[in-house]
């Protein structure tokens, strides 16, 4: 993703996680870890960020104003969602007040509103440790390589 | 028990049906048309505290709707249930909100989710179900599916904003930067200051407890409870595993206990660390709040290192622990709790000698005893109003009989007051991790030959960092859970800013608000879609996220 | 106290930030990360997608092909560490790997090689599964063994009931 080689700025939307992730995603912010070395910055408002932290595993209630908040965002715009609920769906991937994941948020975006799928990230954890969180949003801007990839062995 | 049963018979006479001694609490039948008396009974007579209200769909059981009333007796150390059972055909209950204001939420809750029609009651809007919600569809009827998604008609309808001369309605959320959670309240400012609030929140309601009820086994339930809240999670894991422990009479191995009490202390110091962080970014002192997540970090690194995760530590089961700590994870705790209580002692001496910190504190967020008591708060919140409750000390479980502590209490009902009982708290807290540490037994973590029979009710209460949090379990069939019941501290705490918010000036708002330390994701478990239905207007969910956006 | 301690106190510490990425993150033993599956040791028993909360691990099978897919995703995965606990073989290891952030999705799949009943032909478990329980049972009912669930319950009540005249 070459678009970001400076500083990107992020947005951190909450749309229905335990809160366990979005402390960690303060814990980045804060000395220990302090992402802001790399230029990397909270901001109030989509319409400032590059991109967008999500968390949780986007309840209905929460669907619209997502959808408004990514759509707020300027191009060329970022996904970084965070945990495994965003990633896909955790432990409510089929409840009945949750969407289920991001993968269910792009499918309603790219039905209902012809949207595309933004480039995304996605960093699973249980809260994902602050380090991963780093590292994914290294994976984001290219910096890293994507570690794991889908394996299936056969055996007898 | 028996002086607890002989008391209740005292004072309610013959309205007691039958009653029945549970484990932390005492269950008594009582006639619908006695409830009300009987509640006045229970809170005029001895003091009772409302704690929760709990509806049960009881048709699979004994083909009744039930409605518990749950009161806190303080003074006796237990928990008074008391049920009625209604008509299946037409559930309908006389409300207790009149004479105990706490139990508007949950009276509405149970109306909105099981359909128990609750009447005279003082404020019967909807508070959980949305605009366009089929009607007779009841998400907590047994007859409707976890994964069911009806459809909504007409979500939403016209959005008119209030209008008035001099009172403004102001909205605070669903996504502020303040508040790292979608919540939205709307305060009705006269000039620069707050006249009333609005709340209406439950943004993340992720269906837990049907959840709970329907595809998980009584031993995934403890994952799923964690991640109700991922500050205080650990306490609704361990929470829901005393219900299930006191519904089935299981005996938990003592170093099971104390492992659990002292993740619990854990746990505790880091959410009071990051609340004194968030409290201080608040202010606009974000050097402190630097500061307090400097101090922080370390007591993350102690959690993993207990229990192998920083967050949503997953080391409870129904019956025990899973994961035992070993000698060099314990000299490694007592060395960092050492330095930790160091850089506090220099931060909280810090943070109180900085004036403009000490001003916007002190005499902001007034919660009158009176009011704390009626509206039922928990935790720091009503130690902070005079009240000296604590789970700990008032219903022991786990290993905090075997730990002496203090309880901090102030009186002077403000913003100061809350934080000056959470800063003591970190150190109480400290304490009670060395003193477990000397006494911690050995043997096994896990009680052996857990079954769970079928429909038993088990109750416990928790103290969490925001107060008290209480599970209520009835078993059921197949290793699963019939019934589940969550209530979060935040639930009583949250009504209770109408209060505290009053006449405040709005720059105080936003401290005050987090003066409650709320947890949303607590409250919201059980909430289905949100529809802003305001008092006078109504806002639908495109309009609100862009009212609220900026 | 005065408001200079915080600026003394920032210099007293120093900095405290760590490295990474640039260096090594210091994850605590016995912290749980990404789970590791054995394929050389799975006998497909799908104990570890029973307890599976999320349901992260999936068990299927796939009578086309005759296989039994024991699927693990990785971004539904809640890191509880129950599979590993639960494996009767062991072949699930809780390692401290969280360098997990994903573009494309991360699925770890193992296909078993599924039995069929040596009396209806019906795909019924793997054979590693009736191999590893074989070696539990030791000498007794083998010839049972190889029979799906419904097949055997006929073949125990037949055994049960001495013919009069017809057939059961």
């Amino acid at each position: 993703m070459s678009v970001y080689r400076r500083s990107i700025w992020v947005f951190h939307l909450n749309t229905g996680s335990c809160n366990a992730c979005d402390i960690e995603i303060l814990d980045v912010l804060t000395p220990y870890h302090d992402v802001e070395r790399f230029g990397i910055k909270l901001v109030a408002s989509p319409r400032h960020a590059d991109a967008l932290l999500l968390t949780g595993p986007i309840t209905k209630e929460s669907l619209p104003k997502v959808i408004d908040a990514l759509l707020a965002v300027p191009e060329p715009k970022l996904v970084i969602a965070i945990g495994s609920c965003t990633c896909g769906g955790g432990i409510w991937y089929d409840t009945y007040s949750t969407l289920g994941g991001l993968n269910e948020l792009y499918r309603v975006l790219k039905e209902e509103y012809g949207i595309p799928e933004p480039p995304t990230v996605k960093v699973p954890g249980c809260p994902p440790r602050p380090e991963a969180i780093i590292y994914g949003v290294a994976l984001a801007l290219g910096i890293v390589k994507q570690k794991y990839s889908t394996t299936k062995v056969r055996v007898e | 028990m028996v002086d607890v049963v002989k008391t209740l018979y005292e004072v309610l006479g013959g309205k007691i049906l039958r009653h029945e001694v549970i484990r932390d609490g005492v269950v008594i039948d009582v006639r619908p048309e006695d409830l009300v008396s009987v509640v006045k009974g229970i809170t005029e007579g001895l003091g009772g505290i409302y704690t929760v209200v709990v509806g049960v769909d009881g048709r699979g059981i004994d083909n009744t709707y039930h409605s518990i009333y749950v009161f806190s007796l303080d003074e006796l150390k237990t928990y008074v249930l008391i049920r009625v059972r209604l008509s299946p055909e037409d559930p309908k209950v006389e409300s207790i909100t009149p004479i105990v204001k706490g139990a508007n939420w949950g009276e509405r809750e149970v109306r909105d989710l099981l359909g128990i029609e609750v009447l005279g009651h003082p404020d019967p809007r909807t508070l959980i179900l949305p605009d366009g919600w089929p009607s007779n569809t009841y998400p907590l009827r047994k007859d409707f599916s976890y994964c069911e998604r009806p459809r909504l008609d007409n979500p939403g309808s016209n959005y008119v904003p209030q209008r008035s001369e001099e009172v403004v309605a102001l909205p605070y959320g669903p996504y502020h930067p303040l508040l790292h959670e979608p919540e939205y309240f709307e305060l009705h400012v006269k000039g620069e200051t707050v006249v009333d609030v609005e709340y209406r929140g439950f943004h993340v309601h992720r269906g837990i407890e049907k959840l709970g009820e329907s595809r998980l086994t009584y031993n995934q339930v403890p994952f799923v409870a964690e991640r109700i809240c991922g500050i205080c999670g650990f306490v609704h894991n361990v929470c829901y595993c005393q219900a299930v422990e006191n519904a089935a009479g299981i005996e938990v191995p003592e170093r099971a206990l104390y492992i659990r009490s002292l993740v619990l202390e854990v746990e505790r110091i880091h959410s009071h660390l990051l609340w004194l962080g968030v409290a201080c970014h608040v202010l606009g002192f974000d050097t402190g709040f630097m500061h307090a997540w400097r101090i922080r970090e370390p007591v993350m690194y102690l959690a993993e290192l207990l229990t192998g995760s920083r967050k949503t530590y997953g080391i409870n089961l129904v019956g025990g622990v899973r994961r035992d700590v070993n000698r060099d994870s314990i000299e490694k705790v007592v060395k960092i709790l050492k330095k930790v209580k160091e850089e506090y002692d220099h931060f909280v001496k810090s943070l109180t000698s900085v004036k403009e910190v000490v001003k916007r504190l002190e005499g902001s967020g007034i919660l009158p005893k009176s009011e704390a008591i009626s509206y039922g708060v928990v935790g720091p919140t009503a130690r902070g109003s005079g009240l000296k409750r604590d789970v700990r000390v008032d219903h022991p479980y786990a290993a905090y009989k075997e730990a002496s502590f203090r309880v901090p209490v102030y009186s002077e009902c403000d913003n100061m007051s809350r934080l000056l009982v959470r800063v003591d708290e970190v150190y109480e807290s400290i304490s009670i991790i060395d003193q477990l540490i000397d006494k911690l037994p050995s043997g096994p973590i896990m009680a052996e030959d857990v079954e769970v029979p079928e429909f038993r009710e088990g109750f416990s209460g928790v103290e969490a960092p925001r107060g008290e949090d209480v599970h209520y379990v009835i078993t059921g069939r197949f290793s699963k859970v019939y019934r589940w019941k969550v209530r979060a501290p935040s639930y009583n705490n949250i009504p209770a800013l109408k209060v505290m918010l009053h006449e405040c000036p709005l720059s105080d708002a936003p401290l005050t608000i987090a003066s409650i330390d709320p947890c949303f994701s607590c409250t919201d478990r059980l909430v289905v879609v949100d529809v802003l239905t305001g008092r006078k207007f109504r806002v639908d969910l495109r309009t609100l996220a862009r009212r609220g956006k900026l | 106290m005065s408001r200079l301690s915080w600026i003394k106190k920032a210099l007293e510490v120093g900095v405290v930030t760590r490295k990474y990425p640039f260096e090594h993150a210091e994850v605590p033993e016995g912290s749980r990360g990404l789970p590791e599956f054995d394929s050389s040791k799975c006998i497909g028993c799908s104990a570890c997608a029973n307890v599976c909360t999320p349901d992260a691990i999936r068990v299927v099978d796939d009578l086309n092909e005759g296989v039994r897919r024991v699927e693990y995703f990785v971004g539904r995965c809640i890191f509880c560490g129950r599979c590993a606990e639960v494996c009767p073989v062991s072949a699930i290891r809780i390692t401290k790997e969280f360098e997990l952030a994903y573009k494309d999705e991360v699925r770890f799949i193992i296909e078993l090689k599924l039995v069929k009943c040596s009396n209806c032909g019906k795909p019924f478990t793997t054979t590693r599964h009736l191999n590893h329980v074989l070696g539990k049972v030791g000498e007794g009912l083998p010839e049972l063994m190889t029979l799906c669930p419904d097949c055997r319950r006929k073949s125990t009540v037949n055994s049960f009931i001495t013919p009069v005249g017809g057939t059961v």
